[in-house]
């Protein structure tokens, strides 16, 4: 997997993400309705812990022996006659695709939604070889029209308004497009249609494959994913090696957890099961079949028992909506392919360089949201507690926060010197209070400071004051008005009386 | 042409040499990382498939089918019960008429053979899926009006019809026309989609069809400004016809 994808730290990206309204608003409404639509269709669904649980179970026991289920699938797809590749880098994935493309002299190549694919930076090594590739979901026509990356796992496009997609589209029709939607998404489908029954070659990702059947399942609401696997001569499936589930009934689990986590749905609108080529006498379906299986980090989690559970991920985005973070600052911010939490913990692990990726490990609240949305149940706020860990034991840790965090402990774990430092900053904060509140930016201030007001040290500290309010408290209970003396001892005899009658059953 | 197929071929072969050669590094690597002999033996998987609790759900027939016909309207699709196959017949060619239909593509199976789908519209043209090899079927089935298709099975609790290919039944002919019509025999009308799911499992490897397609609505996206938009690339109407 080659670097970051945008430059910069992550808060300079969501520095700009944070700056830009229209993207903050629509990341906002729109991780908001697919979050919405997830609870109630989990909850209108029922059980839905009972679910999770099953899905966890299935995916753990498939990674626990996954030498054994993979294997199997490869078997019985090649036994269904396709052609499966092994690729333990994204470099030889990218390879095995442009052999194939150079010795099938394609000129297009249409391909339906794949992360891995992105993961890859496919697109342009086809170009790169005179290919053209042509992205076919909706959404990532859009962004490959605009040259950018997807911003969201599920809504690729979601950081684009519609004046800007007509604009886009406008270009590719030589003529101007209104901005409205059914006329954009009207175009989209006559263009396509035209890419879907010339091209070369079809190629997909792969949400789950069935180890005994070898069977590969994509899930969709447009139909791009049936055309890219139906019309074009040879079909290329790019599949992480981890995508594998035992069977179909296994998939029946899969299929009510996915759609329903992504957005909200019963059901995607298509669920396809692709066995092998077409068959000789099918007159639709591709001739030529490869299944290309990549590995590119993955098999780093195997064995390691703070990671291995990433394996599980069935990549519906739900921790992306349901993440405070996520939800301010956008996909792009994450600077990688994977965004939200499920990026922050993904990222660097595919990647092995916790020290390049360090920060994104650092954009999370560790609130635990995407852990209770996750419908597998990735604990991924302990991963990026893990990460963050690892971090500092490979000595990438901040110095300075370092030393900081030494001086606090020698600070807070003595009274004598707590007390002198309160004193100092009691003196010393005179110089900087201005309305009860600090406002200057100066040095470690800034950060906080910019958005906010750091409130000044009270002139008397809680110690101080506590012989005080300690007697007040004392006077004040002895002055207690007769009627709430009345009262409260009315309480506590009830209290007897209840214990008696055996009212709790505890007896 | 021959040379480059055969050249292909060789290619291919190579290729699939080199795949055996990896394959028994990839699995052994993933074992090793896995920190324990290969696994060769089917391990135990109590936990396949749904819960019990779900395997056990039913619907009565009655209530699989209003089930199915609530879901599908939900999605935009348009749902119909019909008594027997004449009313089948009737309820196309009236839509076929009022859409002004001109084009209709059928699967090749006696069902809708039976239909005479030809003789109740003169006036339209009527493709039997695969019935001549100089047609470009996948051609012919973009440019239809109508798509008739019977279902293989369909499962109410999530409006899922399924359809498996055949040389008789086309994949394109359920996706590239504008208009779908999905015929269910209230028999193959089952409560979850774990049944078809199920009965794959049990046709085995050699027994499934190149395609199996598991349709629950119209093509549709968000991609948009979360506008919802039907018929994005595959049929924006479908008609799923409930007979018996």
């Amino acid at each position: 997997m080659s670097a970051k994808t945008a430059a910069g730290t992550v808060k300079e990206r969501a520095e700009l993400a944070l700056n830009d309204e229209f993207l903050r608003k629509a990341v906002k409404f729109t991780t908001e309705r697919l979050r919405n639509g997830k609870k109630n269709a989990s909850a209108e669904h029922g059980n839905w812990d009972e679910w999770r649980e099953r899905g966890r179970q299935i995916r753990l026991h498939t990674i626990a022996h996954l030498d054994y289920y993979l294997n199997l699938f490869v078997e019985n797809a090649r036994a269904n006659g396709v052609h499966v590749h092994f690729a333990d880098t994204g470099a030889d994935a990218v390879k095995i695709a442009l052999e194939v493309a150079r010795r099938k002299q394609a000129k297009t190549v249409v391909k339906s939604k794949s992360m891995v694919s992105e993961e890859l930076h496919l697109n342009h090594a086809l170009e790169g070889i005179g290919v053209e590739a042509i992205e076919t979901d909706l959404g990532e026509y859009i962004i490959q029209l605009a040259g950018e990356t997807p911003s969201h796992i599920v809504i690729p496009a979601i950081h684009k308004n519609r004046y800007q997609i007509a604009d886009l589209l406008s270009e590719v029709a030589g003529e101007k497009l209104e901005a409205d939607t059914t006329v954009l998404a009207g175009f989209v489908r006559k263009k396509l249609r035209e890419n879907f029954l010339e091209a070369d070659i079809g190629m997909t990702g792969c949400n789950f494959a069935i180890a005994e059947t070898g069977s590969m399942v994509l899930f969709e609401n447009e139909g791009n994913a049936r055309m890219v696997t139906t019309l074009p001569k040879t079909q290329i499936t790019l599949m992480g090696m981890e995508r594998i589930i035992p069977s179909f009934r296994d998939l029946e689990v899969m299929a009510t957890l996915l759609p329903r986590s992504a957005t909200g749905q019963r059901m995607t609108m298509y669920m396809s099961a692709i066995t092998g080529p077409r068959r000789t006498e099918d007159a639709d379906g591709p001739d030529e079949m490869h299944i290309i299986i990549v590995d590119n980090g993955r098999s780093l989690q195997l064995g390691d028992p703070e990671f291995q559970e990433l394996l599980n991920c069935i990549r519906c985005g739900a921790c992306l909506n349901a993440c405070p973070v996520y939800r301010h600052i956008g996909g792009h911010a994450y600077g990688g392919t994977y965004s939200g939490p499920i990026g922050a913990v993904l990222t660097p692990a595919l990647n092995k360089n916790v020290a390049e990726w360090d920060d994104i490990a650092n954009a999370s609240s560790l609130c635990g949201a995407c852990y209770e949305a996750c419908p597998v149940k990735i604990p991924l706020h302990d991963m990026l507690i893990y990460l963050r860990r690892r971090k500092v034991e490979k000595g990438h840790g901040n110095k300075l926060e370092g030393a900081g965090m030494k001086g606090f402990a020698a600070v807070m774990g003595n009274a004598k010197r707590f007390r002198a430092a309160l004193k100092m900053g009691q003196l010393g904060q005179k110089l900087v209070v201005r309305d009860g509140g600090i406002r200057t930016k100066l040095g470690p201030l800034k950060g906080w400071n910019s958005y906010r007001v750091t409130p000044s040290l009270p002139k008397h500290t809680f110690r101080q004051s506590f012989a005080t309010l300690d007697q007040e408290i004392r006077e004040g209970l002895k002055e207690m008005s007769p009627d709430i003396r009345a009262r409260m001892e009315a309480a506590v005899k009830n209290r007897g009386n209840a214990g008696q009658g055996g009212g709790h059953g505890h007896g | 042409m021959g040379d480059a197929a055969q050249e292909h071929r060789q290619w291919l072969e190579q290729m699939e040499a080199a795949s055996r050669a990896k394959q028994a590094s990839f699995m052994d690597g993933i074992a090793r990382k896995l920190k324990r002999p290969r696994v060769t033996e089917a391990p135990a998987h109590p936990l396949r498939g749904a819960p019990d609790f779900w395997n056990a759900f039913e619907l009565t027939p009655e209530e699989r089918i209003e089930k199915f016909m609530s879901n599908w309207q939900s999605v935009g699709g348009h749902p119909a019960r019909l008594a027997d196959m004449d009313a089948v017949r009737k309820f196309i060619t009236d839509k076929a008429k009022e859409m002004g239909a001109h084009y209709l593509i059928r699967q090749n199976e006696p069902e809708l053979a039976a239909l005479d789908l030809e003789g109740a519209l003169p006036e339209a043209e009527v493709s039997v899926w695969n019935t001549d090899a100089d047609v470009h079927w996948k051609a012919r089935s973009a440019e239809a009006d109508f798509g008739v298709v019977m279902a293989d099975y369909a499962a109410a609790y999530t409006g899922t019809v399924t359809v498996l290919s055949s040389k008789d039944k086309g994949r394109s002919v359920s996706l590239l026309p504008t208009v779908l019509m999905i015929i269910i025999p209230v028999g193959r009308l089952k409560t979850k989609m774990g049944e078809p799911l199920a009965e794959l499992d049990r046709a085995g490897r050699e027994n499934l069809p190149a395609g199996a397609h598991f349709i629950s609505g119209p093509s549709r996206s968000s991609d948009i400004e979360n506008d919802l938009t039907i018929g994005v690339h595959g049929p924006g109407i479908v008609y799923a016809l409930i007979v018996g």
